[in-house]
C-alpha cells in the first residue's frame, strides 16, 4: 500500500511556496548586508545537512564523512578556479563530481559494515582527506589554506556586488533546486530501495535489492549536491580552509541535521536557518558560544529528539485539534435547523464518559434503531434510514467524539473503539433506550460489534463495510483491498485535496447528498483518525469473532459490491452464522450504500430486520464444511 | 493472617511502546505450586515474562511477590507529547535487579548467556542475584549433580557449548540464583528428543525439589507433569485458568484455543 | 639507517604505544560494555591533565605530581560517570543510541574543551616530569620519565585486565557487555555498571592525561590527536579481547615512529588511515579479533 500523493496535492504546498516567496523578496525590501550574508550561509548549509539526510535520515548510513565531502568541493573549486584558471562555473560542477568520486571510493571499506563501524570508517576517511590536503602544501596551500579564490561572475556580473545580491539568489535557486531533487530522489523507487535497506534490509535484499548498489547511490549522490554546495561556498567565501574537515564544521551541522529532525528534507533546512541565526547571534560570547550550542543541542536530543520538525508537527496538531473544535462549535450554533431538516430528528447533546456528543433522535414509540457512522462521517450520513425508517423505528445516530458537531475528546482515553463502545452505550442510556438493533458502518460496524461482544444487550445486529477480523494485523490485509486512499483514513492531517479524495472514495464526488459528509471529514479531528485506527491492535478482536460464531444475536453484513476497499471473497471465507449465507450485497454500490443507493439498501435493511421481528432471521445458516486439521 | 500468596499479578497491562502487547492479565501462584502457560507463538507470552522480571515497564496492573509489591503502582503516566522523550524524565517502573534479587528468576527463551565467558564465570557471577539466600558450594553441587554435563565443561566458552548444554548452564545460573520461584521459558525449544527428554527429567526433578516454577511449552504432557494450573494465554489475554484436574488432552486444547477454525 | 637510529625509533614507538594503549584501552572499555563510542574521550584526557596541573603545579596548588595525579585520577572518575548519567543514559531506551550517543559526546566534548579554554586559558603548559634524567641500559638511551611513563601504563593495564578477569563487578562488567538482558535477569545493577565503566574509562584518559602533560605539552585540544590514533588502535585490535587494543598500540606506536622517519611527518597519519580502512574491509573484527561484535 503506498501513498504518494504529488507535493502539489499535499498540504505541504502553501508553507512552501510563502516560505519562497517571503525569501525572494526580502533583499528587495531589506538591505542588510549583514542579514544577507547569514542567509546565504543558511541556504549553503541547508543544501548540506538536507542532503546529508538522504544518507543518515533516510539510508541510516552514518556517513559522517559528508562534512569532509563538502569541504572537498570547496577544494576541488579551488584547483580548478584559481590553480588552474578555467572557468568558476566548471568549478562548480567539477566540485559535485570530485565529492561524488571520492564518496564512491570512501563506499568501498563500508560496503559490508554496519552502525558505528560506518562511523569510526567514515571519520577515519575524513582525516585521511584532511592530511592529504595539508601534506600537499605546494597545491593547496597546507595548514594556511587556499586565499582569494576566484568569485562567480555571470555574463560579466559579478555575483558579490550589490550586497552580495547575486549570490543570495544564487544560493537560493541552489537550496530550491536540490530540495527538489531530494524531494524526488526520496519519492522515486531509490527512495523506496534507500528506506527499505534501511529498516527491512534482508526483505528488500530478498526482493532483488543490491545492498551495494543503493549504499553507492545514496552517499555519491548525496555527496554530489554537498559538493556543488562546497563550490559554491568557497566562491562565495574565497577561500578553501582545511578547518572545513574538522569536527568543529561537522558538530555545525550535525547539529543542523539532528535538531531539525532526521528523516525528513525540510527539518534539516528549518534547522539550517535556526542554528546559522542562532549561532551568529552568540558570536559575541566567544567560547560561550560553542557551550550554549552545545548544550541547546544536548538538550533538545535528550527531550525532544524529534527536534524542530517535529516541533512544527506538534504546533500542528495542536492548531488542527482548536480549528475543528472551532468548527464543531460553530456549527453546532448555526447549522442546527439544516440537519435538523437532513434527518427530521432532534439534535441534542448528551454528556458521556467520553465527552459531550451529538444525538440525532427520530422519536417514536417503534423499537431503537441505532445507526453508528464510520471514520470521519457524522450522523447525518443516515438521513435516507431516518426518513424511510421513521415510521415503525425509533431511529437514532450520534457523532462520535471528534467527529460532527460533538465535542473534540482526549485521544488517550478517548479516541478508540472501545470507547467508542461506551459511547454508544451512554447515548443510548441517557435516551432511555434498551435493546436496540444496531447498525453500524465502516469503523462504526467495529463498534457495534463491540457493543454486542461486550454483552451488551441489543436484538440484531448489521455492519456494512465491515469485515470482522481474527487476527490483527493480518487480517487486515486479507480483509482489505488496499488502494492508496485507504492509507488516508489513519492520517492526523488531510490536505484539501486528500479531504476531497477521502471523502470521495469513501461517500462518492461531492454532490448535494454527500456535501455535508465532505464537510463532515474537513472537521474532523486528525488525532481520532490516527489513534482510533492506531488502537485496532488491542482491540479484543477473538472476543468478538466468538460472540459472532457463538451467534446468538442476528447479525446481517449488507456491504456495497463494489466497494473499493474490501475484499469481498474475505466475507465468504469467513463463513459466519448470518441473515443470508453470504453478506447481502446491495449491486453496484461503493462503501456507502446507503447513501448512494438509498432504496436498494433500505429494502435490504427492512427485510432483515422484519426477519429479526419474526424470529427467522438465521434460516439460511450457511452450511460449514468441516476442514482438516 | 493468612500468608500472602507467591506471586500475585492484577490487571498487568504491557507491550512495547506504542503497541500494548498483553492487557488485563491475572494470574495467581501459591507457595509451593507451579503454573503453566501455553499458547500461540505470537501471543504475548513471552512479553508478558519479560514485564514479570521487570526487563520491560508495565503500563498498569499490580505485581505482588510474598505480598511485596515489584513495580511502581498505579497506571503509567500520560505520554500525551508523542514527541517528548519521556524516558528521560520518568524513572522505570521496575526494577529487573531487585525483581531478581527479590527470588523472581527468569530464564529466558533461547538464552545465549556470555557467549565469550566460559561456564565458571558465568556460575561465578550468578549469586549476584541469590542475595545470601543459598551457599553458592552447596547450590553448585546440586547443580553438577542434576547436570553432570555442565561440570565437564566448566572450562568452555559458552560460545562453544551445544543448545542443549547452553539450556542447561542457563537453568543452572537460574538455580544459582536461589529461586523462590523459577519462570522457564520455553527450556526445551529446539532441542532434539534425547536432549528433550533429559532436560525435562532434570526440570522435573527442579520441581521436586520444591522450587515454584512457571514454564511456557508447547508440549501439554510435559507441562501437565510439573503444573497445577494451567493457563490459556490467547491474543494477549488469559483466555482460561485450567486446574489440573480437569486438564484437557492437547486436541481438546486446540478446540479450545482455536475454535473449529484450527488450521 | 644507523642503530642508534632504529633504537631511537623502537623506543619513541614504544613510549608512544604505551600511551595509545592506555587511551585505546579506557575507549574499548566504554565501547564493549555500552555498545557506543565516546567521543568526549580525548577531551578526558585533556581535562585529566589540567585537574593534574590544578593541584600540581607550583603556578597553582603546588601539592606535587603524585597528589596531582591521585586528585585527577578520582576526579576523572566522578566526571565520567556523571558524563554517563547526563549524556548517555536519557538515550537508555531509545533505538538509536548509537548515533545519538556520538553527538552527544561531541557536543560534551566541545563544552568541556571550551570550559578548560575558559578556566586555564588556551596557552600550553606542562606538568613537571614523573622522574628526571636518563636511563641507560644494553647501551639504550631513555629518559626515566618516558621510561616511568611506559610502566606505569604497562602496571595499569595489568591490574585492569586481572579486575576485569578476576574480580566479581569486573566479571559482571563482561556479562553486560556480552548480553545486557541476561546480566539484568541474574540481578546486576546494569545502570550502575555503565555508569563505572565510563567512570573507569575517564580514569584511563585522567593517567594518559598526567603522561602526556608530562612528557609533552599540555592544551585544550591536546587530546583530539591521542584519540584519533585511539580510535584506529581500537579498529586494528578489535574489541572482542582485553589484550588486543594492547597490542594493537604497540605496533601502531612503532609504526607511526618508524614511518615519521621514513615518510616524513604529514603522511604518517594518512598511511595510518588507510591502513586501518583496509584492515576493516579485510577483517572488520579487528586483527585480533576472533570474533565480530555486533554493534
Amino acid at each position: 500500500m503506498r501513498y504518494s500523493p504529488s507535493f502539489a496535492r499535499s498540504s505541504g504546498l502553501i508553507p512552501t511556496l510563502v516560505a519562497l516567496a517571503a525569501l525572494a523578496l526580502l533583499p528587495l525590501v531589506f538591505d542588510g548586508n549583514y542579514l544577507r550574508h547569514l542567509l546565504v550561509l543558511a541556504f549553503i548549509f541547508a543544501i548540506v545537512a538536507s542532503s546529508w539526510d538522504l544518507s543518515l535520515g533516510y539510508g541510516g548510513l552514518f556517513n559522517f564523512s559528508h562534512v569532509a565531502l563538502f569541504a572537498v568541493g570547496i577544494y576541488a573549486y579551488g584547483l580548478v578556479a584559481k590553480t588552474l584558471g578555467l572557468s568558476p562555473w566548471l568549478g562548480l560542477v567539477v566540485a559535485g563530481g570530485a565529492a561524488g568520486l571520492v564518496a564512491a571510493l570512501i563506499t568501498l571499506p563500508i560496503m559490508r559494515l554496519s552502525g558505528i563501524y560506518i562511523i569510526l570508517v567514515t571519520i577515519a576517511a575524513s582525516q585521511v582527506l584532511y592530511q592529504i590536503v595539508i601534506s600537499q602544501s605546494q597545491i593547496t596551500g597546507g595548514t594556511s589554506g587556499m586565499v582569494s579564490l576566484p568569485g562567480l561572475e555571470l555574463f560579466g556580473y559579478r555575483m558579490s556586488r550589490d550586497g552580495k545580491i547575486g549570490y543570495y539568489y544564487l544560493a537560493l535557486a541552489m537550496l530550491v533546486a536540490s530540495t527538489i531533487l531530494l524531494y524526488r530522489i526520496t519519492r522515486s523507487r531509490w527512495g523506496r530501495a534507500i528506506v527499505a535497506m534501511r529498516d527491512h534490509k534482508y526483505y528488500a535484499i530478498s526482493r532483488g535489492m543490491s545492498e551495494t548498489r543503493t549504499r553507492l547511490f545514496t552517499l555519491t549522490v548525496s555527496a554530489a549536491i554537498s559538493g556543488v554546495a562546497g563550490g559554491l561556498y568557497g566562491s562565495y567565501m574565497r577561500v578553501a580552509s582545511p578547518d572545513n574537515f574538522g569536527l568543529g564544521l561537522l558538530g555545525l551541522l550535525l547539529s543542523m541535521l539532528l535538531l531539525g529532525g532526521a528523516g525528513t528534507i525540510w527539518g534539516p533546512i528549518l534547522a539550517a536557518f535556526f542554528v546559522t541565526i542562532v549561532s551568529e547571534a552568540l558570536a559575541e560570547y566567544g567560547a560561550w558560544r560553542n557551550i550554549i550550542m552545545s548544550l541547546l543541542l544536548i538538550v533538545i536530543l535528550i527531550f525532544y529528539p524529534g527536534g524542530l520538525w517535529a516541533l512544527l508537527q506538534t504546533a500542528r496538531e495542536a492548531f488542527d485539534v482548536v480549528r475543528t473544535q472551532a468548527i464543531a462549535t460553530l456549527r453546532r450554533r448555526s447549522g442546527k435547523a439544516a440537519r435538523e431538516a437532513l434527518t427530521g430528528g432532534q439534535e441534542r447533546i448528551i454528556s458521556t464518559r467520553h465527552g459531550r456528543v451529538a444525538v440525532a433522535d427520530g422519536g417514536g414509540n417503534g423499537p431503537a434503531l441505532l445507526f453508528i457512522h464510520g471514520n470521519s462521517s457524522a450522523k447525518e450520513a443516515f438521513a435516507e434510514q431516518f426518513k424511510a425508517f421513521r415510521d415503525r423505528y425509533r431511529v437514532i445516530s450520534f457523532d462520535l467524539p471528534g467527529h460532527g458537531v460533538s465535542d473534540n475528546a482526549d485521544p488517550e482515553q478517548d479516541y478508540s473503539v472501545e470507547a467508542f463502545a461506551d459511547v454508544a452505550e451512554d447515548v443510548l442510556q441517557a435516551l432511555g433506550v434498551t435493546n436496540p438493533l444496531v447498525f453500524g458502518w465502516s469503523l462504526g460496524g467495529y463498534i457495534a460489534i463491540e457493543l454486542a461482544a461486550r454483552g451488551y444487550p441489543i436484538r440484531a445486529l448489521s455492519v456494512s463495510g465491515t469485515p470482522p477480523l481474527r487476527v490483527v494485523p493480518e487480517d487486515v490485509g486479507k480483509a482489505y483491498d488496499a488502494t492508496s486512499h485507504f492509507a488516508l483514513a489513519s492520517r492526523r492531517f488531510l490536505s484539501p485535496s486528500e479531504v476531497r479524495d477521502f471523502a470521495t472514495s469513501t461517500t462518492g464526488p461531492r454532490d448535494r447528498a454527500t456535501k455535508h459528509l465532505h464537510r463532515a471529514v474537513m472537521r474532523t479531528d486528525g488525532r481520532a483518525r490516527a489513534y482510533t485506527l492506531g488502537k485496532l491492535q488491542i482491540v479484543d478482536w477473538p472476543r468478538q469473532m466468538r460472540f459472532l460464531r457463538a451467534a446468538a444475536v442476528p447479525f446481517a453484513i449488507l456491504n456495497g459490491s463494489k466497494d473499493p476497499f474490501l475484499n469481498h471473497q474475505y466475507f465468504r471465507e469467513l463463513k459466519l452464522t448470518q441473515w443470508t449465507g453470504e453478506p447481502a450485497d446491495v449491486v453496484g454500490a461503493g462503501h456507502a450504500p446507503f447513501l448512494t443507493m438509498p432504496a436498494a439498501f433500505n429494502a435490504r435493511l427492512a427485510a432483515f430486520l422484519e426477519a429479526v421481528e419474526k424470529g427467522n432471521s438465521m434460516s439460511q445458516t450457511t452450511d460449514r464444511p468441516t476442514i482438516p486439521e | 493472617m493468612t500468608q500472602p500468596l507467591l506471586l500475585d499479578v492484577r490487571g498487568l497491562d504491557g507491550g512495547y511502546e506504542p503497541l500494548q502487547i498483553f492487557r488485563k492479565i491475572d494470574l495467581q501462584l501459591a507457595h509451593g505450586g507451579s503454573v503453566g502457560l501455553f499458547g500461540p507463538n505470537g501471543h504475548g507470552k513471552t512479553t508478558f515474562l519479560r514485564t514479570l522480571s521487570g526487563i520491560i515497564d508495565p503500563w498498569d496492573g499490580d505485581i505482588f511477590f510474598e505480598g511485596v509489591q515489584l513495580n511502581r503502582p498505579g497506571p503509567r503516566g500520560s505520554r500525551r507529547w508523542r514527541n517528548f522523550n519521556y524516558d528521560a524524565v520518568t524513572r522505570r517502573r521496575m526494577d529487573p535487579k531487585s525483581v531478581a534479587r527479590a527470588g523472581l528468576i527468569h530464564v529466558p527463551q533461547g538464552n545465549l548467556l556470555f557467549p565469550d565467558m566460559t561456564v565458571a564465570e558465568t556460575l561465578s557471577i550468578a549469586p549476584y542475584a541469590s542475595s545470601g539466600r543459598a551457599s553458592a558450594s552447596e547450590t553448585l553441587d546440586y547443580v553438577f549433580k542434576l547436570f553432570p554435563r555442565v561440570q565437564e565443561r566448566l572450562g568452555s566458552k559458552i560460545r562453544f557449548l551445544s543448545g542443549g548444554e547452553r539450556q542447561m548452564v542457563a537453568i543452572s545460573v537460574g538455580l544459582m540464583a536461589a529461586p523462590k520461584l523459577l519462570i522457564l521459558d520455553e527450556p526445551t525449544l529446539g532441542l532434539s528428543p534425547k536432549l528433550r527428554g533429559e532436560l525435562a527429567a532434570a526440570i522435573l526433578t527442579i520441581r521436586q525439589s520444591g522450587v515454584p516454577l512457571i514454564v511456557v511449552d508447547q508440549d501439554i504432557a510435559f507441562l501437565e507433569s510439573l503444573i497445577d494450573t494451567l493457563y490459556l494465554f490467547d491474543h494477549g489475554r488469559i483466555s482460561r485458568r485450567i486446574e489440573k484436574a480437569d486438564m484437557p488432552t492437547h486436541e481438546e486444547i486446540m478446540k479450545l484455543m482455536f475454535g473449529e477454525e484450527h488450521r | 639507517m644507523t642503530f642508534d637510529t632504529l633504537t631511537l625509533i623502537l623506543l619513541g614507538g614504544v613510549v608512544l604505544g604505551a600511551l595509545y594503549a592506555l587511551m585505546a584501552t579506557g575507549l574499548a572499555l566504554v565501547w564493549t560494555t555500552l555498545g557506543i563510542f565516546n567521543f568526549a574521550h580525548g577531551t578526558f584526557i585533556a581535562l585529566g591533565a589540567y585537574i593534574a596541573w590544578q593541584v600540581a603545579s607550583p603556578e597553582a596548588l603546588g601539592g606535587g605530581l603524585l597528589v596531582g595525579a591521585l586528585v585527577s585520577v578520582v576526579g576523572m572518575f566522578f566526571i565520567g560517570m556523571a558524563v554517563y548519567y547526563l549524556l548517555i543514559k536519557p538515550f537508555e531506551r531509545s533505538a538509536d543510541i548509537v548515533v545519538k550517543s556520538v553527538i552527544t559526546t561531541l557536543a560534551g566534548a566541545t563544552i568541556l574543551e571550551n570550559l578548560i579554554s575558559i578556566a586555564w586559558g588556551p596557552r600550553n603548559k606542562q606538568l613537571s616530569a614523573v622522574l628526571t634524567g636518563d636511563l641507560q641500559f644494553f647501551g639504550l638511551v631513555m629518559s626515566r620519565n618516558e621510561a616511568a611513563a611506559v610502566i606505569v601504563s604497562l602496571v595499569i593495564l595489568a591490574a585492569l585486565g586481572i579486575f576485569l578477569q578476576r574480580a566479581p563487578l569486573g566479571r559482571a562488567m563482561r556479562a553486560v557487555a556480552q548480553n545486557r538482558e541476561a546480566a539484568q535477569l541474574m540481578g546486576i545493577d546494569v545502570v550502575r555498571l555503565y555508569a563505572v565503566a565510563f567512570g573507569l574509562s575517564a580514569a584511563l584518559a585522567a593517567i594518559a592525561g598526567v603522561l602526556i602533560g608530562s612528557i609533552r605539552f599540555m592544551n585544550p585540544l591536546m587530546g583530539s590527536d591521542p584519540l584519533m590514533k585511539a580510535l584506529i588502535v581500537v579498529i586494528f585490535g578489535g574489541i572482542a579481547r582485553f589484550t588486543g587494543p594492547i597490542y594493537a598500540a604497540f605496533i601502531v606506536g612503532l609504526l607511526e615512529a618508524f614511518m615519521t622517519y621514513a615518510v616524513g611527518l604529514y603522511w604518517s597519519p594518512t598511511v595510518l588511515f588507510a591502513i586501518m580502512i583496509v584492515v576493516l574491509v579485510v577483517k572488520p573484527e579487528g586483527l585480533f579479533g576472533k570474533h565480530r561484535k555486533s554493534v
